[in-house]
């Protein structure tokens, strides 16, 4: 029993000092951005001296945070709502039907899968050039639909497998178009899988820093990761200013995670094992 | 007679099937169409043009790209580079990460604590994650080397010194995709039957047999998956290189993505060299997953 017990106290202190290495980083960035640069300096380890919010105040000025939450939100929102609503829509077709174009469009989705993106980011480039969307988050929500949806296809078609078509059929008879038994039979049925969808690839496009970073020239379109980078280049010394910064470009990831800590675990897990 | 027009039935019904399937998959088509697999066939094209992505005109040059692509030593480094951190991250994400889950897994009460704790920089993006341990590359290490005693061993030029700042990626890198990993392992590891765990401890199996005996082999297929997200990941790696050393000092961390980048964005804007080097990393990335995938799975079923 007693050998028991110190196994367990080395597994606990083990898990402890994991967890203080997972937080440091965030928890350093949290106290440090309340000093001056000269209390940096002078001690990073002990608690402000005081609650000061002039750098949050001075770094929300300087990285137009409202204005880059609001362009992030906006790729987020418009680019998994389009991600969700095309494949959901192929998705769903594609399990049903079995033609010899249906196995092609499927294989034509997913072969896709494996090529990198740093593979395609310069064609894509040009592709965003001659479409003049190169600084329209509109267009930017299409092109990640465009990134998204193999996998999203690869998802539901999937799910759609495991349902019974019987309702649909029903519905079928009783006189609905097939749209219209897509939203109001099918669409409500796939809510688990659309849930994983959503989750996955929220933080995907919210998480984005390269594709934003090529294509990107107007600042006023620039992310949160956008803004925080061009604000570490032209303030590299002044921490005071950038770790607020980082702080606030940390928390709505944070507060989201906070929220739906649940579905996200969930998510994340069954977006890895079927994919 | 008869035959032939229930075959015309059936035709008729397979091209309004299909009709209908082209309808619904239209949008998801032509938004895939044009930016993923247009991109990904032009660029075999673009990378046998001297296309220097600001003139309007530019002219084929077959193979030439490529010729020069193998004669770059830069571009070889950085493959060399990333060869080095995908065998690293491979290893040590999967160690720690597995090791996490293990531990979790043997606590009951502070499970869902140490899940959500080991999950979060998963969340946050690597630019501010890399950015935030820049900061104590730079500042808080050197504090704590000037302050206190016996912390003279992390007195080292994090960033400067190539060989210190690959330590500093690999500890970033893994921090950020620990917990994505320890989830997955976490899943498997419920997966494993209680009767089984049981039946070893009655045989008298202790600990560290009962986990590579039992647990393990059940969990190969968590494995697969991990390695094979943490090779692909790995492959591609840009964030954390770029917010921690920028590729440098000199070229030292360059990571292959950095790499193109550098070429097609940065100074020497030459799209379709770029190209060139994006498809030969393409190759490569395809036939080492090929491979994994393969060896893996076939390890798997012998089990």
């Amino acid at each position: 029993m007693k050998k028991r017990s110190a196994i367990s106290v080395g597994v606990y202190l083990f898990l402890i000092l994991s967890a203080l290495f997972t937080l440091a980083p965030l928890l350093l960035a949290l106290i440090n951005s309340f000093k001056s640069n000269g209390e940096i300096l002078t001690n990073v380890l002990s608690l402000p001296k005081q609650i000061n919010f002039d750098n949050y105040a001075r770094s929300i000025e300087k990285m137009h945070y409202l204005r880059s939450l609001g362009n992030t939100a906006f790729l987020a929102v418009g680019g998994v709502g389009l991600i969700v609503l095309f494949s959901a829509l192929a998705g769903w077709k594609l399990c049903r039907t079995k033609t010899k174009l249906s196995r092609f469009l499927l294989s034509l989705f997913i072969f896709s899968m494996l090529i990198p993106f740093s593979s395609i980011m310069i064609p894509l480039y040009k592709v965003m050039l001659a479409l003049d969307i190169k600084n329209s988050l509109l267009g930017f929500c299409f092109v990640y639909a465009g990134l998204g949806v193999s996998m999203a296809i690869f998802l539901y078609h999937g799910f759609v497998k495991g349902i019974p078509r019987e309702l649909e059929e029903a519905a079928a008879i009783d006189g609905c178009s097939p749209l219209q038994t897509f939203f109001r039979i099918v669409f409500p049925m796939l809510k688990p899988v659309t849930a994983t969808i959503c989750i996955t690839n929220v933080l995907w496009i919210w998480n984005d820093f390269l594709l934003p970073l090529i294509v990107l020239s107007d600042n006023k379109k620039y992310t949160l990761l956008l803004s925080t980078n061009t604000l570490f280049g032209q303030y590299s010394s002044d921490w005071s200013a950038i770790l607020s910064a980082l702080v606030i470009a940390a928390l709505p990831v944070i507060v989201f995670y906070a929220l739906l800590q649940k579905q996200i675990l969930k998510g994340i897990t069954d977006g890895a094992m079927k994919g | 007679m008869k035959s032939s027009s229930a075959q015309l039935a059936r035709n008729s019904k397979t091209r309004k099937q299909n009709l209908s399937l082209l309808l619904f998959t239209l949008p998801a088509l032509i938004v895939y169409a044009l930016f993923k697999l247009y991109p990904a066939f032009s660029g075999i094209y673009y990378a046998m043009t001297d296309w220097n992505g600001v003139d309007k005109t530019y002219s084929f040059i077959g193979l030439q790209n490529f010729i020069r692509v193998l004669r770059d030593t830069y571009f070889w480094q950085s493959i060399l580079f990333t060869f080095k951190y995908v065998f690293v991250m491979v290893i040590v994400a999967n160690i720690v990460s597995l090791t996490l889950a293990v531990a979790i897994e043997t606590r009951r009460r502070a499970r869902g604590v140490f899940r959500t704790v080991f999950y979060l920089p998963n969340m946050i993006s690597m630019v501010i994650g890399g950015y935030m341990w820049m900061f104590i590359f730079t500042k808080v290490l050197y504090y704590l080397v000037d302050n206190f005693n016996g912390f003279s061993f992390l007195d080292h030029m994090w960033i400067g010194d190539p060989q210190y700042s690959f330590v500093a990626i690999i500890i970033v890198a893994t921090w950020g995709a620990v917990g994505y990993l320890m989830i997955i392992y976490m899943a498997a590891l419920q997966g494993v039957p209680e009767s089984m765990k049981e039946a070893a401890v009655l045989d008298g199996a202790n600990a560290w047999q009962r986990f590579w005996k039992v647990e393990f082999p059940m969990i190969r297929h968590a494995l697969t998956i991990c390695v094979f997200w943490t090779l692909n990941a790995a492959f591609q790696v840009f964030d954390v290189i770029y917010t921690l050393t920028g590729g440098g000092p000199g070229r030292a961390t360059q990571s292959a993505a950095i790499n193109i980048y550098e070429e097609a964005f940065r100074g020497n804007i030459q799209f379709g060299y770029a190209t060139a080097k994006s498809t030969v990393l393409f190759l490569i990335v395809l036939v080492i997953t090929a491979i994994q995938l393969s060896v893996m799975k076939r390890r798997e079923e012998e089990l």
